[in-house]
């Protein structure tokens, strides 16, 4: 076998897991994302930049406020900044990129903690070490030298032994971060959301694992820390981000509700803490050692049902006893030391206060803004989810798609074969979720994120529902408080639902490892990929690079220069543009973020609603109204007089048709005059 | 063994769906037209 496949498969496999699985542990899911980054984003590598919908690079970007509400604060700001430094295409390929791998990453790290936090960390070695020090294959040995682990390698040791690790618990808990990863960094939310160019949101979805994580575990400079890319990322990054991870924080602390398996794990995990003396006080050690005997009768209990499942339960409970040993068992994987419901208000308190502080740089700017900013409820019609597949616009939210925007949605998305197959994936994910924080798991203990991580599934979910089932409701909020605005494109809440889904991916192939061969769980994989396979090669064309026409650098140029004040206007008046020289594909006027002074543009919005309706959503800008207004005037109504009045100091016209313009504006003085661009100084 | 033939036919489908909707979508489609101005977006 190659070498490098031969090492990577051994790895994967578990063999000699004390010196190889640490490492593909930690590196693994990382890699996954990268190698899934690199097939998605492929065409949008190359020289120039990639410019899609919400997704606009431009070279030299200044660090400027925008007029109205802060969409793009402070994602567009520390893009410039980094672009002062590095070339402005590089910063996006690397932040593409970078969303891959932290979103892999945080999936893997996430199930690692779930399932096998110990043998990430190079426990699976020693514990699956016999007597001797000799490992045994992956974790099965970890029930000692007599149990069924040394039992298959003392017997037909051959299959147990062989290259590729079969019949080891090492397998599956290698294999299972590394399948959230790939369900994390594959499906159709992330295509969906990186194809209408919202790679800000999903700075928050890719982070979104590690913020959990940070909730989980409590502290909140970790917390922070694991915020920092819905931070930069901004508002809606960080509206998704907070869903998830106050439910978390507030319900992390909750005491597991009474049961023979509850009691038991309560038992063994207050044991294990009193044994370390780290946590637990007195009064909780008592109330834990009075319930001693009927939680082992709870552990026998669970024991004997998953008799049914002996290798789940071979795993799963080896994966237990290296939990309970540890002296260093990961808090976020003790419900039972935190804090009972009395004190859920403290536990989200600093979570919270971690969010508002995070958010202030968007959040002060909206809230002055939104004094004369609207919100128009007609963006909950607009952008209220939609059916992409044949199942529904519920079936589409559940498998991650139904994005308002058809444009939006992977090319071949909709073949009932493959919606079937997304479909079926969805199931067992959420079965595996289920599962993972059901009692009937035994003797693995639910992840303190599970509760919260559901409650932030099921109210994302409902979010998204609600635009579609019941627009009246945002729209009534939107309405009474231009604040709720951010509901109106409901389906981005669906991020919890999806890490919750790769949790449940995890859990799957875990199973799916206890039943069947080492290769079987390998290439279950490929899964995510397989069933929506049209997101590779940028969704084949629909990202893809362009460089900018050197009069674009002219005019940038000539309007960066000058010190004088006042406001650049960009016409056509409407938001979205489709340039030949980017492939026809439509993105937002990279006016918007190319000058260093404020931008007049018309930020309403037009949607298409089939048949020939469009939908209007309104300005937020109260000088885009205005100036709005003016334009819609009559055809041979001067402009300049009026346009000074509002601070414009320089009118950008873009396209071969807008020179036409030029008689509106009597007294005016063209800079520039191009092919595409006629800059005029009013 | 039963569940492995049952698993390589469910890995067999899959890849045959993902092959022919990639066959679908690499055909050459028409590129939306230059346009000055453009919607948001179509539902």
């Amino acid at each position: 076998m190659w070498r490098p496949f031969r090492f990577a498969w051994s790895g994967l496999a578990g063999r000699d897991g004390a010196a190889r699985g640490p490492v593909f542990a930690r590196l693994g899911p990382a890699l996954v994302g990268l190698a899934l980054g690199l097939l998605a984003l492929w065409p949008a590598l190359g020289p120039g930049f990639a410019l899609r919908y919400d997704m606009v690079f431009v070279p030299e970007q200044p660090v400027r406020l925008p007029e109205g509400f802060p969409r793009a604060v402070p994602s567009d700001q520390v893009v410039a900044l980094l672009s002062a430094v590095v070339p402005a295409e590089i910063v996006q390929k690397a932040i593409l990129l970078g969303l891959f791998v932290l979103a892999a990453s945080g999936a893997g790290a996430l199930v690692g903690d779930a399932l096998s936090p110990r043998a990430a960390h190079g426990d699976a070695g020693r514990d699956a070490s016999g007597p001797g020090g000799t490992p045994l294959v992956g974790g099965g040995g970890a029930r000692g030298p007599r149990g069924a682990g040394a039992r298959r390698a003392d017997g037909a040791g051959a299959r147990a032994l062989a290259p590729t690790g079969l019949g080891s618990g090492g397998t599956g808990v290698l294999v299972a971060p590394l399948a959230a990863a790939a369900f994390y960094a594959w499906n159709a939310y992330l295509a969906q959301r990186l194809l209408i160019g919202q790679w800000a949101l999903l700075l928050g979805y890719a982070g979104l694992p590690w913020a959990v994580r940070a909730a989980a575990r409590g502290g909140a400079a970790r917390l922070a820390v694991a915020l920092l890319p819905a931070a930069v990322g901004g508002f809606q990054a960080m509206l998704v981000s907070a869903l998830t991870v106050l439910p978390v924080a507030a319900l992390r602390g909750l005491p597991r509700r009474p049961g023979p398996e509850s009691r038991g794990r309560a038992t063994t995990v207050a044991g294990a803490g009193a044994g370390r003396g780290a946590h637990a006080g007195s009064r909780r050690g008592a109330r834990a050692r009075t319930v001693l005997s009927r939680g082992r009768q709870g552990v026998c209990r669970a024991w004997r049902r998953l008799r049914r499942f002996p290798g789940l339960r071979r795993h799963l409970g080896e994966l237990h006893r290296r939990h309970v040993r540890s002296p260093g068992a990961s808090p976020a994987l003790s419900s039972v030391s935190s804090p009972g419901p009395s004190s859920v208000l403290s536990s989200v308190a600093t979570p919270l206060a971690v969010v508002v502080v995070l958010s202030l740089p968007w959040l002060v700017p909206a809230l002055v803004s939104t004094a004369d900013a609207v919100a128009d409820p007609a963006g909950v019609t607009a952008f209220a989810p939609r059916a992409d597949g044949p199942f529904g616009t519920l079936g589409s939210l559940l498998t991650l798609g139904g994005i308002w925007n058809s444009h939006a949605a992977v090319p071949g998305q909709d073949m009932p074969a493959l919606a079937a197959a997304r479909l079926a994936l969805t199931l067992v994910a959420i079965a595996g979720f289920v599962r993972l924080g059901s009692a009937r798991l035994g003797s693995v203990r639910r992840p303190a994120w599970w509760r919260g991580l559901a409650v932030a599934a099921c109210a994302g979910l409902l979010i998204a529902c609600a635009g579609a089932f019941a627009p009246g409701v945002p729209r009534a909020l939107i309405g009474w408080w231009a604040g709720f605005g951010p509901l109106r494109d409901g389906q981005a809440y669906v991020a919890p639902l999806a890490l919750a889904q790769a949790m449940g991916v995890a859990v799957a192939v875990t199973a799916l490892r206890a039943a069947m061969p080492a290769p079987v769980a390998v290439a279950a994989l490929a899964v995510p990929v397989l069933v929506l396979p049209t997101f590779a090669l940028g969704a084949f064309g629909r990202l893809g690079t362009a460089e900018y026409p050197e009069e674009w650098r002219r005019v940038q140029a000539v309007v960066n220069g000058d010190p004088a004040p006042g406001a650049l206007l960009s016409l056509p008046w409407s938001a979205y543009r489709a340039f030949s020289w980017n492939g026809g594909r439509v993105v937002l006027d990279p006016a918007t973020k190319m000058f260093s002074r404020p931008v007049v543009w018309n930020d309403a919005l037009v949607v298409g609603a089939g048949g020939g309706r469009l939908i209007r959503v309104a300005e937020e800008s109260p000088r885009a109204r205005r100036v709005g207004a003016l334009l819609a005037g009559p055809a041979t109504a001067p402009l300049t007089g009026a346009l000074r009045r509002e601070g414009v100091r320089y009118v950008l016209a873009a396209g071969v048709d807008e020179n036409t313009f030029l008689s509106r504006l009597p007294g005016a003085t063209p800079v520039y005059r191009g092919a595409e661009l006629l800059l005029v100084r009013v | 063994m039963l569940k492995v033939l049952a698993a390589l036919a469910v890995g067999a489908a899959l890849a045959g769906v993902a092959s022919v909707a990639v066959v679908n979508v690499a055909a050459p489609t028409a590129e939306p037209p230059n346009k000055p101005l453009y919607n948001y977006g179509d539902r």
